[in-house]
Order: structure tokens, then C-alpha cells, then sequence
């Protein structure tokens, strides 16, 4: 499983940190970045990192983060 | 014990953009007629409507996801998933029907709120290039400062008219701040963003009414200057993009029309809700109060209990399947996102006030690629006002609140505050 980040589409509300701090944040110039992209769903050590993919691509207001 | 005069201030705001993805559909759920939607006579415009919908809200969520309304020839949606599924589909459902008159999608077309992909996306990266939290940044210091300075000064006076003396005068100075208004303009924020959102109502006597006012706002918008604006000012600003060719020719009056027609009437819908609520639900503040850790949650509970836009204008581009029944390709839809953000099933209490369940996923700044492009700011904004009174306040005693029909935004048209208690 992948995050995939649109990034034309991202403004930089920031809601998507707060959900998942370990990984991703805002950049000093408020651009986000990706911590981690890849995640092993197969891999049970994954879990919480999944959790937390999901939980980041739900609250982004303008829907520029989703899972493949 | 307060009394609450459910007169709501009518005022029609469509804030949000819904583009709802249909979804799959499901079997037809037995005992409808297949493929067609209930039909309820409710009238979504009606005064008592407008100043109170929830019940009505409740009735059209019981009878299903979609629910043809014959009296305003409008498919509304009731559920949250639902919403959030059309809200996210640009393709099925348009924004080029956000209001519920001819005359006023007319008059937006071109705009970043009533046009699709591709066409959208240039407009909103230029309607936020200016407005998104990374080119605000700087400005949190500065409304955190204005907003407490505020509190504190009304804190001090015990007692004051919330709407008046906070709700409307804190974001009407952010804005006029942020945009570099000055002279008469300051003056006529407030009517002239008033009017843009009733105007997005259907062709009733409150449209009729607002549509020289909204008319006034869009003639200062097609003449205003760089020189008009204050130095410094973000408003100054779009004009140097433009000058520079980073906005097309003539389009900056225009962004600053989106500014103040969409930013001023629901900000301060909201922060008179916070108000309230805080005075209704003094348990709630005292959480705040406790753990400023809650503050964002605070404002999205706020947010999700009452909504500041009452519903918002979708078309959808073909026949589109909901849960086993159809809305026909070309008809208007009606969002109603305060349905959707007290479904309950979604949230568990959802009539209830109960500010940890820190709902981020509301629905009342919209959702997807037409979300709300002033969110960041509305947060700010809101934000600081919060931090201020759940610093300064320990409790809030307040007279009746006072609502008027309105059609698009809702908000408290009088709160009086009787007497402070302060922290």
C-alpha cells in the first residue's frame, strides 16, 4: 500500500500532520512532506502505520492524499 | 436557565461545494418503488425551515439518503456518507448549479466555486495562493493578539451584544485587515457579504431583496485598484501577482469579490455559534478551559453541531444511482450538510455538544477539490477566539438568542450577553 500525494491539490492545511505525525509533516515553508510512503499491509509490525495512512487520507478537507 | 428564540438568521450561504460521488448502489430497499426517490413537501426556504432545520433534517434523513423535494425542485441529500461520496465526485455531481436561482449561477459563472476540473483548478490554485495556511503563516501571531485584546476588553465591560460586539466585529476587522480595505468599503462588508450568500437562495423575496446589495459588492469589485488597497495588505498583494502575470488579466477584483462574498457572513455565523454553545454548555468550556489542547476540537465540534450553510447547490451530470434509487441526469441537488453532520450513522450522540469527540471529518466547510478555500483562515480565526474566551472566561450568562430566516447562511442575529464571569 502506497500514499499518493497530489500535490498541485495540497494547500497545506496541515490536518493530515496532526493525524499522523510519524509520517508525514509541513515543511518550513509549509509544504508537506512524506515520511513514509510504502506500507506492508501483509506486515502485522505495519499495522499502526496503516491505521494512521488511513486516518491522514480522511481528513484531508481537500481530498489530495489517497491510498493505492 | 436561557431561553432559545429559534429564529434563525436566515441568510443563505452556499459555502459548500458538493460534488457527491454516488457510490455504488445497493439493492433497492424493499417497499420503495424501485429507482425512485421518497418524496417529501417540505419547503427547505421556508422561515420556520430556516431558522430551525434539524428537525426537518432529521425527518428527510429518516426517509432516505436522497429526497426529491417537489416544493423546490431540488434532490436533497441527507446522509453523510452520501454527502461526503458527492461532495468528493466533481464529475457526476457539477458546480456549476451552486445556488438555487438562474440568475445568480449566472453571475458566478467563471468563478473558482462554480466551475469543474480542469477549469477549477487553475482558479482555486489562484483563489488560494494568496489564502492557504502556507501564504497565512505569518498572520497567526497577529489575529491571536487582535482576538484576546478583544475578549479582554469585553470581559472587562461584563456585558455586551455577542454578535455585534465579537461574532461580527472580529472577522469583518481580520478581513478588512487581510484584504486592505479602507474608507466606505470597511463599512459595507457586512451587507455586502450578507447579501452574497442570500442571494444563492432560491428566487424568494430575500434574494429579490439582496440582489442590488450583492450587485453593489460586484460593482466595487470590477473597479477596485491596487491604490485602493492599503499598503502591505494581502488584497495589494493579488494585484502585484497580477501586474507580475501570476494572476490573468482583470482577475483579481474578482478573487477579492470570493474573499468577501464566501469569508465574512459564515465566519461570523460561527463564532456567534461558539459563543452560544460556550454560554449553553458551560461543562464544555470548562474542558477547554482545562486542556487547551481542545481547542481545534472545540471549533469542529461547533462547526459539526451547527452548521453555518444551510445547503449548497450541486447538478448532476447523469443519471446518478443512490442506495437503489436515481437522481435523473440535469436535475438540481441540495446538500445538507447539517443532516449529514448530525447522522447518526456517523456519530454516536450526534445531537449532543460534546467537544473531545473532536470531529475532523464534519462536513461544514464542504469536502474535496471545492472544500472550503478559506478554511485556514476561518480556523485562525476561530482558533484565537476560542483560546481568548476559554482563557478570560469562566462562565457566560446570556439572554435569549434572537435568529431571523435567512437563505443561505445560519447564524444568531442578537446574543445578548447579560453577565461574564471571568476566569
Amino acid at each position: 500500500m502506497r500514499i499518493v500525494l497530489d500535490r498541485p491539490r495540497c494547500e497545506g492545511h496541515g490536518l493530515c500532520e496532526e493525524a499522523a505525525p510519524a509520517l508525514m509533516h509541513l515543511d518550513d515553508e509549509g509544504e508537506l512532506v512524506l515520511d513514509r510512503e510504502e506500507f506492508d499491509e501483509s506486515d502485522g509490525t505495519d499495522a499502526a502505520a496503516v491505521t494512521l495512512a488511513r486516518a491522514a487520507v480522511r481528513v484531508c478537507p481537500v481530498a489530495a492524499l489517497r491510498l493505492t | 436557565m436561557r431561553i432559545i428564540h429559534l429564529m434563525d438568521v436566515v441568510r443563505a450561504t452556499s459555502l459548500t461545494d458538493m460534488s457527491t460521488p454516488p457510490g455504488t448502489s445497493p439493492a433497492t430497499p424493499s417497499g420503495a418503488p424501485s429507482g425512485t426517490p421518497p418524496v417529501s413537501d417540505v419547503d427547505l426556504f421556508a422561515d420556520d425551515v430556516l431558522v430551525d432545520p434539524y428537525p426537518v433534517y432529521t425527518e428527510l434523513r429518516e426517509r432516505g439518503p436522497v429526497v426529491r423535494l417537489p416544493r423546490n425542485d431540488v434532490y436533497a441529500l441527507t446522509r453523510y456518507d452520501v454527502i461526503r461520496a458527492a461532495l468528493a465526485d466533481w464529475e457526476s455531481f457539477s458546480s456549476t448549479s451552486i445556488a438555487f436561482n438562474p440568475m445568480a449561477n449566472q453571475a458566478l459563472t467563471g468563478t473558482s466555486l462554480a466551475s469543474d476540473p480542469p477549469v477549477h483548478t487553475r482558479l482555486r490554485a489562484t483563489l488560494t495562493e494568496n489564502l492557504s495556511p502556507r501564504a497565512l503563516r505569518g498572520l497567526k501571531g497577529r489575529i491571536e493578539a487582535k482576538a484576546d485584546a478583544l475578549v479582554a476588553d469585553l470581559v472587562e465591560k461584563g456585558s455586551f451584544e455577542a454578535v455585534d460586539a465579537l461574532a461580527r466585529a472580529f472577522p469583518l476587522e481580520v478581513v478588512a485587515d487581510l484584504i486592505g480595505f479602507t474608507g466606505h468599503v470597511r463599512d459595507n462588508m457586512l451587507r455586502w457579504g450578507q447579501a452574497a450568500m442570500q442571494v444563492l437562495g432560491p428566487m424568494n423575496h430575500r434574494t429579490a431583496e439582496s440582489f442590488p446589495i450583492a450587485g453593489e459588492l460586484y460593482a466595487w469589485c470590477s473597479e477596485v485598484r491596487a491604490a485602493d488597497l492599503a499598503e502591505g495588505s494581502v488584497g495589494r498583494g493579488i494585484f502585484d501577482a497580477e501586474a507580475r502575470g501570476a494572476v490573468p488579466p482583470g482577475t483579481a477584483g474578482h478573487i477579492i469579490h470570493q474573499y468577501l462574498g464566501a469569508g465574512v457572513d459564515t465566519t461570523i455565523a460561527a463564532i456567534g455559534n461558539i459563543v452560544a454553545l460556550f454560554a449553553a454548555h458551560p461543562d464544555q468550556l470548562h474542558l477547554v478551559r482545562r486542556d487547551p489542547s481542545l481547542v481545534p476540537a472545540a471549533f469542529n465540534e461547533a462547526l459539526r453541531y451547527w452548521a453555518p450553510v444551510h445547503a449548497w447547490g450541486r447538478r448532476v451530470t447523469r443519471d446518478v444511482e443512490i442506495e437503489g434509487t436515481v437522481i435523473p441526469a440535469g436535475a438540481q441537488v441540495a446538500v445538507l450538510f447539517g443532516a449529514g453532520n448530525h447522522d447518526p450513522g456517523h456519530y454516536e450522540d450526534p445531537d449532543t455538544f460534546l467537544v473531545p469527540r473532536n470531529p475532523v471529518d464534519h462536513l461544514s466547510f464542504g469536502y474535496g477539490p471545492h472544500g472550503c478555500a478559506g478554511q485556514g483562515l476561518a480556523r485562525m480565526e476561530a482558533h484565537a477566539v476560542i483560546g481568548a474566551l476559554s482563557r478570560r472566561v469562566e462562565r457566560l450568562v446570556v439572554g435569549p438568542e434572537v435568529r431571523v430566516p435567512s437563505n443561505t447562511t445560519r447564524s444568531i442575529e442578537e446574543l445578548p450577553v447579560l453577565e461574564v464571569i471571568p476566569a
